[in-house]
Parts: C-alpha cells; sequence; structure tokens
C-alpha cells in the first residue's frame, strides 16, 4: 500500500462483458440501439458479436477508479473517448496512472489517465478520471 | 446538398437551443437495477439497507450520465431501424445515417437522491464536418445539465456523436 504519487501505476484490472450485462444494461439505461442487444443486427454492420456501450465503458472506468482509490473516494468527473470497438465476450484490461495528486479539502484530489486495451494492444477507450479521497495509502 | 451536409444544416439551427426534459423522481429500485446491471451486488445491499434505516440513498455515480432518454416511449414502430429514437439522433430524422458514440464529459456536482424530482436540460452546442480513416463524418456536440428542483446543478454531460452516412461509410466505422 502507497500513497498515490503521480506516475503511480494501478494494478490493471481483466474482464470481458457478457451478451446478459449488455443486454441488462441497454435496458437499464433505456437504450434500444440494436447493435448493442441483436447479434444479427451488429453483424450487418461489421461487428463480430454485440457492441459494448460508451456509456458502460464509462461506468467501468470510474468502478476501476473508485475501487483502487479506497472506500471513501468520491468521484469529481471523468472524461473518456471511445477509439476502438469492443463486443461481448471479448477480454479487456482496465489501466491506470496517477497523473496528478493536489491537496484538496478532507484529503487529495486525483487525477487518473485512464485506458482500456483489448488483448492486440489496441486501445478501445481512454480517458481521465478525476476524484478526491481522504489522504493516506491506497 | 449531400446527407452530411443536411445534418450539418439542420444541427447548427438548434445550437443553443435548450430542452427541458422531467427526469422523474428517482427511485432506489431504479439505482439498484442499474447497480445490479454492472454488476455492483455490494450496492444493492447497501441501498436497501440505508432505505430500510430510513436514510438518503445516493444514485450511483453515473446513474444520470448513463440513461439514453427519460420519455416513456416511444413506441417500437416509431424507433428508427437501428432501433434509435428520433431524440437520440438529433438532426437527422429520415437521413440514411449511422451514428456511434464518440466520447463524454462528465462533471459532477451533488450527488442525486431517490426522492429527488430531476430535469435535464439538452441542447446541441456544436456541429463540425470531420474526416478521418473512415471517411468524412459529421460530430455533434450536445450538452445535458440536470438539475434539482431547487435549480441546483447536479451534473454536467458533454457528449459526442459520430454521424456517418449510412450509404458510403465502411461498415464497422467506429469514431
Amino acid at each position: 500500500m502507497n500513497t498515490p504519487a503521480a506516475g503511480q501505476v494501478c494494478p490493471p484490472r481483466r474482464y470481458a462483458h457478457s451478451r446478459v450485462q449488455l443486454f441488462r444494461f441497454s435496458a437499464v439505461s433505456w437504450n434500444a440501439h440494436r447493435i448493442h442487444y441483436d447479434g444479427e443486427f451488429a453483424a450487418s454492420e461489421g461487428f463480430p458479436d454485440v457492441v459494448v456501450q460508451s456509456t458502460l465503458h464509462g461506468e467501468m472506468l470510474v468502478r476501476y477508479a473508485l475501487d483502487w482509490s479506497g472506500p471513501d473516494a468520491r468521484l469529481e468527473g471523468v472524461s473518456w473517448r471511445n477509439r476502438a470497438t469492443a463486443v461481448a465476450g471479448e477480454p479487456l484490461t482496465w489501466t491506470a496512472t496517477v497523473a496528478a495528486v493536489e491537496p484538496a479539502a478532507g484529503g487529495q484530489r486525483v487525477s487518473l489517465d485512464v485506458s482500456v486495451f483489448k488483448d492486440d494492444g489496441t486501445a478501445c477507450v481512454t480517458g481521465t478520471v478525476e476524484l478526491t479521497r481522504p489522504d493516506g495509502p491506497v | 446538398m449531400t446527407t452530411l451536409e443536411e445534418v450539418v444544416t439542420r444541427a447548427r439551427t438548434l445550437i443553443g437551443r435548450w430542452e427541458a426534459e422531467d427526469c422523474g423522481v428517482l427511485t432506489v429500485k431504479e439505482f439498484c437495477r442499474y447497480a445490479a446491471a454492472v454488476g455492483d451486488d455490494a450496492y444493492v445491499a447497501r441501498a436497501r439497507a440505508r432505505e430500510a434505516a430510513g436514510e438518503p440513498v445516493e444514485a450511483p455515480p453515473l446513474f444520470l450520465a448513463a440513461m439514453m432518454s427519460w420519455e416513456d416511449g416511444p413506441g417500437e414502430d416509431a424507433l428508427r431501424p437501428d432501433g434509435l429514437a428520433a431524440r437520440e439522433s438529433p438532426c437527422t430524422q429520415g437521413l440514411p445515417v449511422r451514428q456511434v458514440h464518440g466520447g463524454q464529459s462528465v462533471r459532477l456536482g451533488r450527488i442525486p437522491v431517490a426522492g429527488a424530482r430531476i430535469t435535464a436540460s439538452r441542447a446541441v452546442v456544436s456541429a463540425d464536418r470531420k474526416g478521418g480513416r473512415s471517411g468524412a463524418f459529421v460530430l455533434l456536440g450536445v450538452t445535458t445539465r440536470f438539475t434539482s428542483e431547487d435549480g441546483r446543478e447536479l451534473m454536467a454531460v458533454d457528449e459526442t456523436i459520430v454521424v456517418l452516412d449510412g450509404e458510403t461509410a465502411p461498415r464497422e466505422a467506429a469514431a
């Protein structure tokens, strides 16, 4: 356990979204775009399986960052850019590096550069997560 | 005029026109279903325990930002062939286009709690012709601001929507 410092690399996380998860996320977010739950339609668009939602990428980036930073961390902001399509069942790896740590009321403000990679090294998503957390190790 | 030129022309007439939408009163069930869908069973247990104890239940941090729409509908027959509703595809009604999400930037203020009535105000803020490895496309910028009944901002979301010509853009084109 270390106190966050710029340049610190967070432990990566591996995960694959299931088709069921993509369907349920579409349902709860009222997202009827067929590429997320209709495999035939996704294939007609050139995708090998149903496509991970952009908003689910954002959600997972935030959860990864908050899990790393500890139970009392609070999300301040997140931004991400979709660079390549990820599909159901595809193994993905979340990575993060601490970009900056600054004092903030009640603790510290931490900026993380975050990415999601495919197994071939292609970046699906890149972005930044900003959070505040109490002082102390992660 | 090409399809993408038409999209830009339409979008530019909408820039800066804010439309307010009632998101309704947020519920613990909505929060829990959302958390369950992303695999956060611990949130569900925590939220229900707080509710049972009469304590405020905060929404998952990106709950508001993740919602594609707060409308009751539309019915299936009003969806485009790709499943999107007209609202989710601004400026493209009746045009042969495809669209993908370019990305989002979310700034959080106060975290909403169950029982709060929320309003979403949304506007197209930019529309630009671009070119990339997938050919020409239009980049639409859309901003949504979520406010509580007292008018305080809870969250602001800037998103980009990539609009491709459905007849000429290669399949599997991504932003």
